[in-house]
């Protein structure tokens, strides 16, 4: 499913991703771990071609780095749900706008748009928020609001950086459970990270990262 | 398919109304540049109608020797015909130029004098539309060597001056045109430039899940549209309420080209739409 054959990035001297080869299987959760800058999001980054490897190449979902053209990346992303730290969630449109926004893109119909944006509503336990404004939920609502627009297009890999960065515990467990339930269902899910206590006691594969050097994994 | 261009007709509206300021100062802006567009053009328009008059008034006058015989004149008439430069030549005999004194100043010349000292003249009318400066020169300078031939009153000269004004003035007016365009584009491409840098998050979210670059472009280019649309109207109405009031409080009649309000919208659309592809083209790094 992803494919990483021997890719650096270089964004300066010091910073970067150096090296790495790694394959992550269909189906599969897996933490990518690390302290703040070893990688972790650039490695994310590069799976959904928001930075392109300057050595190496990378195959994910059929697109291949090298030969994939700018203009076809989005097919790509049609295929990847990302979830970021910071939610990057559009303030001024409601919970259930905000999840509607990638089947807009995917140009799907209003009545499947209803049924899908449901589903998402359910799963990630925003039913009674999908008339709010972002700014009018917590960091955990934020979260899962950005999580059920994640999935809401079916991707067949959810990519979420860092998503349980500004949440507490409780909230962050919250959403790693959502994040479980969506691997269950079929999807494979890599989850950045640097709460080592939170994935403690998961049986997942662990991808550690330091220095912008794969370390295990 | 339906879905998704309302979709994205719906948010070139919501761009629209939701950058109130940055709309109202862009649509003032293209309605203050094309209201100068149209003013040029419909002077540039009325231009060609005032060369017409100027050249329709394209003659010049053969006053010839008083003893001159009409056998002579009448011979030199049939000759000056064939040319292809002039349309149409009356004679004027010593009493038709009698007449014209008399319109003009108000005396019988017979009756004061006792005789007609007016001379027998030709009134040459020269082709508007085989007009040439030069070949009516030559003509001038041929016939100013016949020996019945007195004097010539030609004012060519002084309308080829106000020829050379006007076109000119045409050459200034399309540097203004130019520059104006230029200017409009400028402000247009700097309208999304900020339209877009306003919208960075909403521009990344779209592409992080999965939007075409057309996707992306087209709500920008309706907002263009919108702003180009509103302030082309506003820019049709004032220069034509501008030269209708100036037609009748003047008097005068300055023509208005009935396709005037295709121009203007037109050409603003036109405009709006290549200045917000150029920005695009530029701020999504294409």
């Amino acid at each position: 499913m992803v494919e990483f054959n021997n890719i650096s990035f270089n964004y300066s001297k010091q910073s970067g991703v150096y090296n790495i080869d790694l394959s992550i299987n269909e189906n599969e959760f897996c933490f990518l771990v690390g302290p703040t800058g070893s990688g972790k999001t650039s490695l994310l980054k590069l799976m959904y071609f928001d930075i392109i490897p300057s050595k190496g190449e990378i195959d994910i979902l059929g697109f291949n780095s090298k030969k994939t053209k700018k203009k076809n990346v989005h097919k790509l992303r049609k295929k990847i749900g990302v979830i970021f730290q910071d939610y990057k969630l559009l303030q001024q449109r409601t919970v259930y706008e905000n999840i509607a926004l990638p089947l807009h893109i995917n140009g799907i119909g209003r009545k499947k748009i209803k049924e899908n944006v449901s589903e998402a509503l359910k799963l990630t336990d925003l039913n009674d928020f999908q008339g709010k404004y972002p700014f009018q939920l917590s960091g955990g609502e934020q979260q899962r609001v950005c999580i059920a627009r994640a999935i809401v297009k079916n991707p067949e890999i959810i990519l979420a950086d860092e998503p349980t960065g500004n949440l507490d515990p409780t909230a962050a467990h919250k959403i790693l459970k959502i994040l479980e339930q969506i691997n269950k269902e079929g999807t494979s899910v890599v989850m950045a990270t640097h709460n080592y206590k939170l994935i403690a006691e998961k049986d997942y594969r662990i991808i550690e990262l330091k220095n912008g050097r794969l370390i295990s994994g | 398919m339906i879905d998704q261009f309302a979709f994205l007709i719906s948010e070139g509206f919501k761009i629209f109304f939701r950058n109130k300021l940055a709309s109202f100062l862009c649509i003032i802006t293209i309605f203050i540049n094309f209201s100068i567009l149209g003013f040029l053009f419909v002077i540039g328009f009325n231009t060609n109608s005032l060369i017409d008059f100027f050249r329709s008034k394209y003659t010049f006058e053969i006053f010839l020797e008083n003893d001159t015989k009409s056998s002579s004149y009448e011979s030199f008439i049939k000759e000056l015909s064939t040319d292809e430069i002039i349309s149409n030549i009356k004679l004027i005999d010593k009493e038709e130029s009698a007449k014209i004194f008399e319109e003009e100043f108000g005396e019988n010349v017979v009756e004061m004098l006792g005789y007609n000292p007016l001379p027998v003249s030709i009134k040459v009318f020269l082709s508007e539309k085989d007009f040439e400066f030069e070949k009516v020169d030559s003509l001038i300078f041929s016939i100013e060597s016949i020996d019945f031939v007195d004097e010539i009153e030609y004012r060519g000269k002084y309308i080829n001056q106000v020829e050379d004004r006007i076109n000119l003035a045409i050459f200034i007016f399309l540097i203004f045109v130019i520059a104006i365009i230029f200017l409009s584009i400028q402000i247009i491409s700097n309208t999304v430039k900020l339209s877009m840098s306003n919208r960075k998050d909403f521009i990344d979210i779209l592409k992080y899940n999965g939007a075409s670059r057309f996707f992306v472009k087209v709500p920008f280019y309706i907002e263009s549209f919108l702003h180009s649309i509103f302030g082309g109207l506003l820019a049709f109405i004032f220069v034509k309420y501008l030269f209708t009031g100036f037609n009748s409080y003047f008097g005068v009649n300055v023509k208005l080209d009935e396709f005037l309000w295709i121009w203007i919208i037109g050409f603003s659309i036109f405009i709006g739409l290549y200045s917000s592809s150029q920005s695009m083209k530029r701020n999504l790094n294409e």
